[in-house]
């Protein structure tokens, strides 16, 4: 009997899209360890009470690209991609810095307000002209968002004329650099909004309209839906997520270097979101899966590092595992591994799990 | 529905041909700064970068600063779209073309020049490197070329580094991107200095010369060798500086823990070195206009030149020589 | 013509799809040099039966021989090169390429040195040719062609593979009066060439006009096969549609008798003019509250597109709408809710259902896209109404979590209903909502649709079921060859008979083209009579083939 309920908890887990994602994590993390058995450990800084470790590290690491790959996954989800977000991250950056150096004031925490505002404001500028690009004009959603990501490295040279800008300002380091009751602020900041993103578009009905765009956007637009409204404020969030993740990007280094801040991040955002099931196509898409992805991508830049995998050998070891990643996701490698392993006295079971894998998916 | 369709990717076609004319017209406007009376003046076409960071503007700053009008030249400066090669070439051909009196390249890409430099030879142009070598470097194809040696500059800093640290320490490398010419010639340079000291490479990565990849990496390996880590060699400023901030939040000391030495010489590596957080900054010189200028009108006046001139780089070993320096540092 | 051997000849054809029977036991020849018509309504299986030909499914049962030869054709180009070629609906051809090379394309003429483009332009002329069309120029580019020309470039493609059988599914859908002229003309010369022609249209009036002999097929069984000239128009239309004279003439005036003076209302929506180029010619329609309006036709007769324009899923681009009285401009089908109308498609599977999305959310979509996404139906009320509907259309299984994908075809349809129930519509368009579901849902929702109607909702109810039409509405408006040509009052004396009886008179008289039912929904039928007007008019060439 429990063994029997037990094989049916962990079937419906490796149902779940990202299931492979997180057991990808704990292998990298597993990897790190058998390099050095310290590697999980966390230790209290005694001088400040900030916790120590490398898995800090990861979730530090991890909350720019939570941020994009949050947004990310609801543009997917409309059928849509964003390729700006990297670009977009740059041109927030480059706000965020010109501004606090023009203003001085390295306390204050006005400064640091303004140029988090005026970097999101032009972030949700640039959002509100990929969605009308595409919402409004009907471009294609890759043609106007690659004409964004040109644009936005220009704009953000633009702006901060060419050079790469430094600025002081302790309030907004604080942001990327900072703890709070001994965690990384950076990381809390971005969960806390990932958790509200996902109330909002769950709470609301803003997820089910995204998902029916996605999944027939003819019939939704049959059923009354009204796209244009809904991409132009999907591309905007997007803009506007991509905006916090440069702000927390230049905050570690307080410096933004126009041509490498946000630097292909948005194949970073793709992968998490891949990774965390939600198909390229459009339709149902999964925020907790984009959270693993993100998560994941930021473990595996970290363990490269700590392994002291070559410079050279990095982008192939970052394509096998996500090759491999891929792979296990993928409906038809994943029906032959259970074929393969189905002991026949499984059999009888299947029936009553049927109709609990529709309650779950 | 289809003819919607056609219409949309027509309109995409339209948006980025659109684009592609904007930029192209962007990049040739820079250089047409003629003027009627060009007769008694030498056009000097530049084939330039464009924007690539600190090094690079006050690099072609300079240049154009020194090919005045008043120093009876006409400049005609075309930085590359994107740093794409085949912008470069388009530049140099239509440079070819006009019949301009000196051509001066910085190529974005070592190889694939042959053709074009035979050209400007047929042609009689004169070519001047600047900054960037040809691949496969034939001498024969241009004049000369002016730049500072990465390889004597990396040697110097690890020249250093063995001086500073007599009983040896652990190091890392914090490297540009992977393959890059520059790249190659910085750890060429460095390992022949290093090499049969008691310094010990620990890791070298790649932080693509980002402040913040190279902070990461920094914090990272810091922890992957229980902050055992005496020397940091950081292969232009910005991955410097970004170590010095993880250096710093793993609760050492920048310069007493743990040394930084980096390449390049902006002005934020200057305020650094000033403040302690960096140690050593070896200057890669980008203010040779001077030199252009004078090697340009020996060319003209047909004398000969050296095929390679290395550009002299100062380096700076202590807050004190940073801070002499820093009140009219340029970049 | 019928003693010599049949260049085709398909015998006891099966094809099974999962849980369909997509043909059963169908019998089909075809000989040389004669164009044959395949008849039936859409799904009686006529593609099924062109694609087992061509070789795009495998038969489950029956045989194929063509020549002379029994043949199993994996793929297109097996059929190919047994003769077969076909030329679809849409033209599958290169436009980017000369017409020259899309002629000869996959065929081109080889020499030592590759292709030898001389010999092969002139190989294409020489296939132009055949199809009077020696005039083109073999260089130019496709796309300067009209589609009616690259059709013909379609054929002569076909022919320069010297292919004995030619299938024409559906040629004429986008072409106007004197292009078919051209098309019908070329298949004749083809026909005189000795080319079995196998033509398949939805225009009765083309049918008379060029086939010599026709199949009829209905729900995927055979018919019967006929001399075009034999079967008169009634005879063809109850034979698609399956009910005798006799049986037609029983059935109708189910619709409770009505005594509503509806001269004396005030119409809820009334239409006038509306139009839109391509689709429906500008027609006028008044729809009063509670009242049942059929729209009838067969495919293509412009049903769908009218409704459509009411509803706002496309836009009019002539006339006015009044609702109300009030004058409106429905632009979206956002729109079209706003202003309490609701249309269930009749392509359920890309119109309708979202398909990964649960009964629920599918159920809730339309009253939560008026009400926007910053106000999402609080969960008791979606269980309120999603129960409600589940219940009263019996939807099953009655779980609302359950994804729509996994309903059979009626419970989805029902859902859809439920749907556009749940946004209180006063005007509910219903296009086809009963085919392709099983008799018991059909007979659910035709009573729901008569419930509506006593309860003050006004139904469009579209349906090629001429019956079912006639037995729920008060209003028949009968539509053929994109415009509205009739209406017919319901009454006990009306039967589907009746409406077939409109649709086939308007194509023999060509020159009374408008409505000619009166009051009691009696019509005359007049005689039909050659017409003066060229030759080259369709119609005319159909009432003289008659007479002759």
């Amino acid at each position: 009997m429990s063994n029997a309920a037990r094989t049916n908890w962990l079937r419906e887990l490796i149902r779940k899209p990202f299931f492979w994602g997180v057991i990808a994590i704990f292998a990298l993390l597993a990897l790190n360890v058998l390099k050095d058995p310290n590697y999980l450990a966390i230790t209290v800084n005694p001088v400040n009470g900030n916790l120590v470790g490398n898995v800090i590290d990861i979730l530090r690491a991890s909350a720019p690209i939570l941020m994009i790959a949050v947004g990310m996954s609801l543009v997917i989800a409309t059928g849509g991609i964003d390729l700006s977000v990297g670009s977009v991250m740059a041109v927030s950056g480059a706000v965020a810095m010109v501004f606090m150096k023009d203003a001085g004031q390295s306390g204050s925490v006005g400064v640091a307000l303004g140029a988090i505002g005026l970097a999101l404001l032009v972030s949700a500028l640039l959002g509100a002209i990929n969605g009308v690009l595409v919402a409004y004009i009907g471009l294609q959603p890759f043609i106007s968002t690659l004409i964004m990501m040109l644009a936005g490295r220009g704009i953000a040279k633009v702006i901060t004329e060419g050079q790469n800008t430094s600025a002081t300002n302790d309030p907004f380091r604080w942001i990327a650099n900072g703890f709070v009751i001994g965690l990384p602020v950076v990381f809390l900041l971005a969960i806390a909004i990932v958790i509200v993103v996902g109330l909002v578009v769950r709470r609301s009905a803003l997820g089910l309209m995204i998902e029916a765009i996605g999944i027939n956007p003819k019939a939704s637009r049959m059923a009354g839906i009204k796209p244009s409204g809904l991409l132009l404020t999907v591309y905007i969030l997007s803009a506007v997520l991509a905006g916090v993740a440069g702000i927390m990007s230049v905050g570690t280094v307080m410096t933004v270097d126009v041509s490498r801040t946000g630097y292909q991040m948005e194949l970073d955002a793709i992968l998490a979101v891949v990774i965390g099931g939600t198909s390229l196509a459009g339709g149902k898409f999964s925020i907790g899966g984009a959270v693993v992805g993100a998560l994941l991508i930021a473990t595996l830049d970290k363990t490269i590092v700590f392994l002291g995998i070559s410079s050279s050998a990095t982008p192939a070891f970052k394509a096998i595992v996500i090759v491999v990643l891929c792979l296990l996701q993928s409906d038809r490698v994943r029906s032959w591994f259970v074929q393969r392993r189905k002991p026949p006295q499984l059999r009888p079971e299947s029936l009553p799990a049927k109709p609990k894998q529709e309650v779950a998916a | 529905m289809s003819v919607q369709r056609r219409f949309t990717k027509f309109l995409g076609l339209a948006a980025v041909g659109a684009l592609t004319v904007g930029l192209a017209a962007c990049s040739s406007s820079g250089g047409s700064g003629d003027n009627a009376d060009a007769g008694d003046l030498t056009t000097v076409g530049f084939v330039a970068v464009g924007p690539e960071g600190a090094w690079r503007e006050a690099n072609e700053k300079n240049i154009q600063e020194t090919f005045t009008e008043d120093a009876g030249f006409e400049l005609k400066y075309a930085p590359a779209t994107n740093l794409d090669q085949k912008s470069q070439i388009d530049a140099f051909t239509s440079f070819v073309d006009e019949g301009v009196d000196v051509i001066l390249l910085s190529a974005t890409e070592a190889s694939g020049w042959e053709d074009s430099l035979a050209r400007a030879q047929e042609a009689e142009i004169p070519v001047i490197l600047l900054d960037r070598g040809i691949d496969p470097d034939d001498p024969s194809l241009y004049i000369t070329r002016i730049a500072p040696d990465n390889v004597e500059v990396a040697s110097a800093v690890g020249d250093w580094a063995v001086e500073q640290f007599p009983d040896g320490g652990n190091y890392i490398t914090l490297e540009g991107p992977a393959g890059v010419g520059v790249v190659n010639e910085r750890n060429e340079g460095w390992d022949s200095a290093v090499d049969g000291s008691d310094l010990v490479e620990v890791a070298a990565q790649t932080a693509n010369w980002s402040a913040e990849e190279g902070k990461s990496v920094t914090e990272t390996l810091l922890k992957a060798n229980n902050n055992n880590i005496q020397l940091i060699f950081a292969q232009n400023d910005e991955m410097g500086l970004g170590a010095a901030q993880a250096v710093e939040e793993a609760g050492l000391t920048p310069g007493v823990d743990v040394k930084i030495a980096t390449i390049d010489g902006t002005l934020a590596a200057m305020e650094a070195l000033a403040d302690g957080q960096l140690s050593f900054v070896h200057e890669y010189n980008p203010l040779f206009g001077e030199t252009a200028l004078d090697v340009v009108n020996k060319t003209l006046a047909g004398e000969s030149v050296e095929s390679y001139i290395i550009v002299p780089s100062e380096a700076f070993d202590s807050a004190e020589a940073a801070q002499a320096v820093l009140a009219d540092r340029q970049y | 013509m019928s003693e010599a051997l049949p260049i085709v000849e398909m015998r006891d054809i099966s094809i099974e799809f999962p849980g369909v029977k997509a043909l059963d036991g169908v019998d089909f020849r075809l000989f040389q040099g004669e164009v044959h018509a395949l008849m039936g309504e859409n799904g009686a299986g006529k593609s099924t039966l062109i694609k087992a030909l061509t070789g795009v499914y495998k038969i489950d049962g029956g045989s194929i021989v063509v020549a002379g030869q029994e043949r199993q054709f994996h793929g297109t180009r097996d059929a190919q090169s047994a003769g077969v070629s076909t030329v679809y609906q849409e033209v599958n051809l290169v436009t980017n390429l000369s017409i020259g090379e899309n002629v000869m394309l996959g065929h081109e003429i080889r020499g030592a040195f590759g292709v030898n483009w001389r010999a092969t332009h002139a190989a294409a002329t020489e296939a132009l040719a055949r199809l009077g069309l020696e005039h083109l120029d073999t260089h130019k580019p496709l796309s300067t062609l009209s589609i009616a020309m690259q059709q013909l470039v379609a054929i002569s493609r076909a022919m320069a593979i010297k292919a004995k059988v030619l299938i024409l599914d559906e040629p004429t859908s986008s072409l106007d009066a004197a292009e078919v002229e051209g098309l019908f003309r070329v298949m004749r010369s083809l026909r005189d060439q000795g080319v079995a022609i196998l033509f398949v249209s939805h225009f009765l009036d083309q049918i008379y006009a060029i086939s010599d002999r026709l199949t009829i097929l209905r729900n995927g069984r055979y018919e019967g096969e006929y001399l075009t000239r034999d079967l008169d128009r009634h005879a063809l239309i109850s034979k698609m549609i399956g009910k005798d004279l006799g049986a037609l003439s029983s059935l109708g005036g189910n619709r409770r008798v009505d005594d509503r003076d509806y001269a004396a209302e005030e119409p809820l929506l009334t239409a006038k003019g509306l139009g839109r180029r391509g689709s429906i010619e500008p027609t006028d329609l008044d729809v009063h509250r509670g009242e049942v309006v059929g729209f009838a036709g067969l495919l293509g007769s412009g049903r769908t597109e009218l409704a459509r324009l009411l509803y706002g899923a496309d836009r009019a681009d002539e006339g006015e709408v009044t609702l109300h009285g009030k004058r409106v401009d429905i632009k979206s089908p956002a729109d079209g809710l706003v202003k309490r109308i609701a249309f269930s498609t009749e392509n359920r599977r890309d119109e309708g259902i979202i398909a990964d999305l649960t009964v629920r959310e599918n159920m809730i979509l339309a009253v939560q896209a008026e009400r926007g996404w910053a106000r999402p139906i609080p969960r008791k009320e979606q269980d309120e109404l999603v129960e409600k509907y589940i219940t009263a259309l019996n939807v099953r299984p009655s779980d609302p979590n359950r994804l729509i994908k996994n309903l059979s075809g009626g419970n989805q349809q029902k859902v859809l209903l439920g749907r556009w129930l749940a946004t209180n519509p006063e005007l509910l368009i219903l296009d086809e909502p009963t085919r392709g579901i099983d008799v018991g849902a059909k007979a659910e929702i035709q009573e729901a649709v008569a419930e509506l109607a006593e309860s003050g909702v006004s139904v469009v109810f579209i349906s090629s079921e001429l019956e079912e039409v006639v037995r729920l509405s008060e209003r028949i408006v009968v539509l053929k060859d994109h415009q509205k040509i009739g209406e017919i009052v319901n009454g006990p004396e009306i039967t589907a008979q009746h409406v077939v009886d409109v649709i086939a008179a308007h194509g023999v008289e060509a020159a009374a083209e408008s409505g000619i039912i009166d009051a009691e929904g009696q019509h005359d039928i007049a005689a039909s009579h050659p017409s003066e007007s060229s030759p080259a008019d369709a119609h005319a060439y159909a009432a003289t083939e008659e007479e002759s």
